[in-house]
């Protein structure tokens, strides 16, 4: 089996539909005719992938959706004793294979923290467990960082394949894909692409090596850990980060990394299912306590525990992994323009904080 | 154009710093694209302050959201800079007493109109900006590819293509002379006239597709100066619980809908809920459809006069039929 193909560019719709005849298949595409940004969206036949950008969302719904139902379940009375009631539930949880074409490095890195929190502590959480096996991901080598990007600055970079199941390298004419593991050698083979050439095999190590060399962001954010904890208490360091923050949720629901979520009940009737979804610290609710107090009251609390979440306490917890994998996408999405890697940089003790 | 405005906004602050606790006002952001709203508590702040095209964000919410700006020490006032909408925000809020005039040192500053910022970055294939100088009504930027001069008229958002009030309607100082309106009250609502041209199962399937994309962010109702219920928004309370957490439309369009109808008559139109959504939705047209109806029913329109009183936030006992 051989472990990498050449897709020409005009025939990757044909492979994408080869693909999703067999699994589910994600690829990014423009978000409609007169928008400029672009989204994961399921595969069909006439969709033009968007390969040359990074999406707006990343993909982190297909793995872990937006709201999904942890159970349902249904009261019935006994006719014989009517106070006798009872609740039948219904907790299955099923994925099926998932492909995921056309990630970026930033995107597929998310799901590494994910990992950590939903199936290496004490208990596994069996919803995102079985989507997540059966999630591959086809990851771009990063050509087209901007301004926001910073994935060098903690400790991945434009051609970083950790998570990643296939290496998509764009040349010329077409794609080279190349399986990374063993359970990606089957989709390579469903792609059905040509023997690359020894000339594109060799455009594709000079890109990857050309990209590998690019430094993406100009500081270093993997150490910062101690120096959250030197401003924790800091309130001019938080008024002159983030006054501008309107405390919305924008910066955690279009980040790979954020995982927090709710649970609530839906009930109508005798019937009702058990709901997770997307919960942001951003939010007044995600915090408050049954008895009205709540100890995170103002977006600088908030803003704070974003910035320490990823910089101190996961590093700390996860052997220093970094909460955050350098997409900024938080950055160019904020309505206000507020850009975490200065209010990280800054944590720093001498750091200048003017406002 | 810019240095000059610039440098005239900072000559004003200058001037007045002293009588004033804060000044709101817009600096760099983390681009030369992009710029941010600041907060000047000192005088070595003012020289961070700037004022152009790119300044896009609507800075009066900061005045009443919690906690909003801390209120004016002994005798003190604060400053806020305000292009024609923001202005009208500010009247709005002050008819509604969340904000009292005589605490606000007003900078008023004649708008030519903002800039799209996504669209010029997606349409002329911005990346890795360097550099931006304005030239009068050029916009000069330096990225990776190059220089790339782009005329501001082409990439003005939507919300200043339809502006008819772009002079500040209250203000204590003018930063410019006054600028032409460039729509007149007849032609402000023509994105919505175009909308309603449509059949209603073609309207159902714009809405559908737009409001399907959301993902309940609520940046659209942060951002908005008016939206004033803060942690009481319905759409997120938990007792009593209106709203389900699931992302389906019908939640998603009741959210829109109460947003819209909790601003019947108040909206100014300052375009911030459609400027600020990630997801690109036009969620501004809900809001300019019902401004439109209380232009034709009740001959009012938002923000301009602090006396005045909004219609919807009274009545009249001798109305027939209420
Ligand atoms: S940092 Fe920006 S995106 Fe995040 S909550 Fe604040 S305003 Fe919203
Ligand atoms: S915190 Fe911001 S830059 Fe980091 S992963 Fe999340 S969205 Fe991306
Ligand atoms: S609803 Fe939108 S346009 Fe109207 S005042 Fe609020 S933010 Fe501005
Ligand atoms: S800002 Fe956009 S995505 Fe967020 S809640 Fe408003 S309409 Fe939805």
């Amino acid at each position: 089996m051989s472990k990498q193909v050449f897709i020409p560019r005009d025939s990757l719709n044909q492979a994408l539909e080869r693909l999703s005849s067999k699994m589910n298949v994600w690829v990014p595409a423009a978000s409609g005719s007169n928008k400029c940004g672009s989204e994961f969206v399921p595969y069909r036949p006439d969709l033009i992938p968007l390969l040359n950008r990074q999406t707006t969302t990343p993909p982190k719904a297909v793995v872990f959706p937006q709201v999904e139902t942890l159970l349902s379940y249904e009261y019935t009375k006994d006719p014989d004793n009517p106070s006798r009631v009872k609740i039948q539930l219904d907790d299955t949880s099923a994925g099926s294979p998932t492909l995921i074409f056309g990630a970026r490095p930033c995107d597929a890195r998310g799901f590494l923290l994910f990992d950590q929190v939903f199936t290496r502590g004490p208990f596994t959480d069996k919803y995102y467990r079985d989507r997540r096996e059966n999630s591959y991901f086809a990851t771009l080598v990063c050509l087209e960082w901007d301004s926001a990007c910073f994935c060098s600055s903690v400790g991945s970079g434009p051609t970083d394949m950790e998570g990643s199941d296939l290496r998509v390298t764009p040349l010329k004419d077409g794609y080279l894909v190349e399986a990374l593991n063993e359970r990606a050698e089957p989709i390579l083979s469903l792609m059905e692409g040509d023997v690359p050439t020894d000339a594109q095999q060799q455009d594709a190590r000079k890109l990857q090596e050309e990209a590998s060399r690019q430094r993406v962001g100009n500081v270093d954010l993997t150490r910062s850990a101690t120096d959250f904890k030197g401003r924790f208490e800091d309130k001019a360091y938080w008024r002159a980060m983030v006054s501008q923050c309107l405390s919305c949720g924008v910066c955690t629901f279009v980040c790979p990394t954020c995982y927090c979520f709710s649970i609530t009940d839906e009930m109508q009737g005798l019937k009702g299912e058990r709901l997770r979804s997307w919960d942001s610290c951003m939010f007044f609710q995600y915090t408050l306590e049954a008895s009205g107090h709540n100890p995170r009251p103002t977006r600088f609390e908030r803003y704070r525990n974003r910035v320490g979440h990823k910089f101190s306490f996961i590093p700390e917890k996860y052997n220093g992994m970094i909460g955050c994998c350098g997409c900024g996408r938080c950055i160019r999405s904020c309505p206000v323009s507020i850009d975490i890697r200065r209010v990280v940089e800054n944590l720093k003790e001498n750091a200048c904080v003017c406002a | 154009m810019e240095a000059s405005a610039t440098t005239r906004l900072h000559q004003e602050v200058e001037a007045s710093i002293g009588r004033l606790s804060t000044v709101l006002g817009w600096g760099a952001g983390y681009d030369p694209l992009h710029m941010t709203p600041l907060f000047v508590r000192s005088p070595e702040d003012i020289a961070r302050l700037v004022w152009n095209p790119l300044c896009v964000q609507n800075l009066t919410g900061y005045l009443v959201k919690s906690p909003g700006v801390q209120p004016p020490e002994e005798g003190k006032k604060i400053g806020i800079c305000v292009r024609g909408c923001d202005s009208r925000s500010l009247v709005a809020l002050i008819q509604e007493k969340l904000i009292s005039r005589e605490n606000l040192y007003i900078i008023g500053i004649p708008c030519r109109g903002t800039v799209d910022i996504r669209r010029l970055m997606n349409e002329s294939g911005l990346s890795n900006i360097r550099s931006v100088r304005i030239e009068k009504d050029l916009l000069i930027v330096d990225d990776a590819n190059g220089a790339h001069n782009l005329p501001l008229e082409r990439f003005l958002a939507r919300r200043c293509l339809r502006c008819r009030h772009p002079n500040p309607v209250i203000h204590d100082v003018l930063l410019d002379e006054p600028v032409t309106p460039r729509t007149t009250a007849e032609d402000a609502y023509r994105d919505v006239e175009s909308l309603e041209a449509q059949s209603l199962d073609q309207r159902r399937a714009f809405w559908s597709v737009e409001l399907d994309r959301c993902l309940r962010c609520y940046a659209c109702r942060n951002a908005c100066p008016l939206c004033i219920c803060q942690n009481r928004c319905i759409a997120e309370t938990r007792d009593p619980r209106w709203l389900t957490q699931r992302v389906n439309l019908p939640e998603k369009f009741l959210y829109h809908f109460i947003h819209a109808l909790h601003l019947a008559g108040r909206c100014t139109e300052c375009g911030e809920c459609e400027r600020v959504c990630p997801m690109e939705i036009p969620v501004t047209l809900i809001k300019e459809k019902l401004n439109q109806i209380t232009r034709d029913l009740l001959h009012y329109e938002a923000g301009l006069d602090p006396e005045a009183v909004p219609p919807l936030l009274t009545f009249n006992p001798a109305e027939a039929g209420i």
